[in-house]
């Protein structure tokens, strides 16, 4: 009895390590299917927002480390560089700030439970005849511990993410606009409103 | 059978523990606090006229490490920035496509004084940490490469250093737009968070 039990219990265990390395394949069939494209990052558009200038250029440069992270794309071009202009298939990442609240560092370290820095951001990826490819929403928050510039760091991970974690087409072919988004990230990634048709 | 309880905070052991406990707390909030407004105190406040300032790189000023301290400093037609002992990385001046100015408040003390908060009794880091902070002014630059490609830069500086350094940027053909006040504003530190 014991040992069916015992038996039962390894074959259960089998089954589960098999899920979570077929789970992991086809994370690794995306990621390696995907260096197709370059992409080139542009400055962040502060929108309606009155977002500091540090903030922007934080995001911006944060952004391009995490992309560069990611392995996702052949190259990864700065707004303006001349040498992504040679490039066939470049996507472009474009960022739209909907809401920021800048927190207060003193005010989390004294109440814990106010002050949180928030920022929203909108980050679509378009080919260049504007085509978009994806679209999401994307948010970075400090919430507890740490600097409010930390919240750049943050929505650049999470955008970095949210790209490697979704299937880009192949870049010769049609591209239809749609957003691959993967149910049960971890990371808090709300498909935009408006989203692209 | 005369026995009567005595609740466990009338104790000896337990009186002594707690009166000892607050003593702790308040000996290492009056040195917390000493320490914060001597730190706050010894930060200059004139704003004279900089070519070589202390200053802590953030981010993005390409070849310098994040989070590093060094000197900030113009060198003829090039800003530079040198960690301690280590060579210099330099940009042109003209390259410099805008610089901002703003204000940071944050925690000081680093990891050592969040933990040293966290042990402290009966809440006592919380009240250390309404006054253990410093105020900054920080310094963002954009500048283009050799290719054109725009890079962003931000340093973290001693309050009142930031507004005369960007002149002098100016000054040495930096370009520099005038929507720094606004984000001066927008910056600094809100307090009121309801709005």
């Amino acid at each position: 009895m014991k040992t069916s039990k015992g038996i039962s219990l390894f074959g259960f265990a089998a089954v589960i390590m098999m899920m979570g390395i077929a789970a992991k394949c086809s994370t690794t069939t995306d990621s390696s299917s995907g260096p197709q494209w370059s992409v080139q990052v542009d400055k962040v558009d502060p929108g309606d927002v009155n977002l500091a200038a540090s903030f922007q250029i934080a995001i911006y440069e944060n952004l391009v480390d995490e992309l560069g992270k990611t392995k996702r794309f052949k190259q990864v071009f700065r707004d303006g560089d001349r040498n992504a202009s040679a490039v066939s298939d470049l996507l472009i990442l474009k960022r739209t700030v909907q809401k920021y609240a800048p927190g207060s560092e003193t005010q989390r370290a004294v109440t814990t439970f106010s002050g949180a820095t928030k920022l929203t951001v909108r980050s679509q990826l378009v080919t260049r005849d504007g085509q978009v490819i994806l679209e999401r929403t994307v948010d970075g928050n400090v919430r507890f511990m740490g600097g409010n510039l930390r919240a750049t760091h943050n929505l650049a991970r999470n955008v970095a993410k949210g790209i490697t974690q979704s299937s880009l087409q192949v870049p010769s072919q049609s591209v239809p606009a749609q957003s691959g988004q993967r149910s049960g990230a971890s990371t808090k990634l709300v498909r935009s409103q408006s989203g692209a048709s | 059978m005369n026995h009567t309880d005595i609740p466990w905070y009338r104790t000896p052991n337990a009186s002594l523990l707690i009166r000892r406990s607050a003593l702790a707390a308040a000996i290492l909030l009056i040195w917390y606090t000493a320490l914060a407004m001597a730190q706050n105190a010894s930060q200059p406040t004139n704003s004279n006229t900089p070519s070589s300032i202390r200053a802590t790189h953030l981010l993005g000023f390409e070849g310098a490490p994040s989070n590093a301290s060094g000197t900030l400093s113009i060198q003829d037609d090039s800003l530079q920035f040198q960690k301690n002992g280590k060579p210099a990385v330099q940009i042109k001046i003209a390259s410099v496509q805008d610089v901002f100015v703003g204000e940071q408040s944050r925690q000081v003390g680093g990891t050592a004084m969040t933990l040293g908060k966290a042990a402290a009794p009966f809440g006592g880091g919380r009240v250390v940490s309404l006054f253990a902070h410093k105020n900054y002014d920080t310094l963002s630059l954009e500048y283009v490469d050799a290719n054109g490609a725009l890079h962003g830069s931000i340093f973290e500086l001693d309050k009142g250093q930031a507004e005369a350094f960007r002149n002098e940027l100016a000054a040495k053909g930096a370009h520099v737009s005038n929507s720094d006040q606004q984000a001066k504003q927008s910056n600094a530190e809100v307090r009121n968070e309801n709005k």
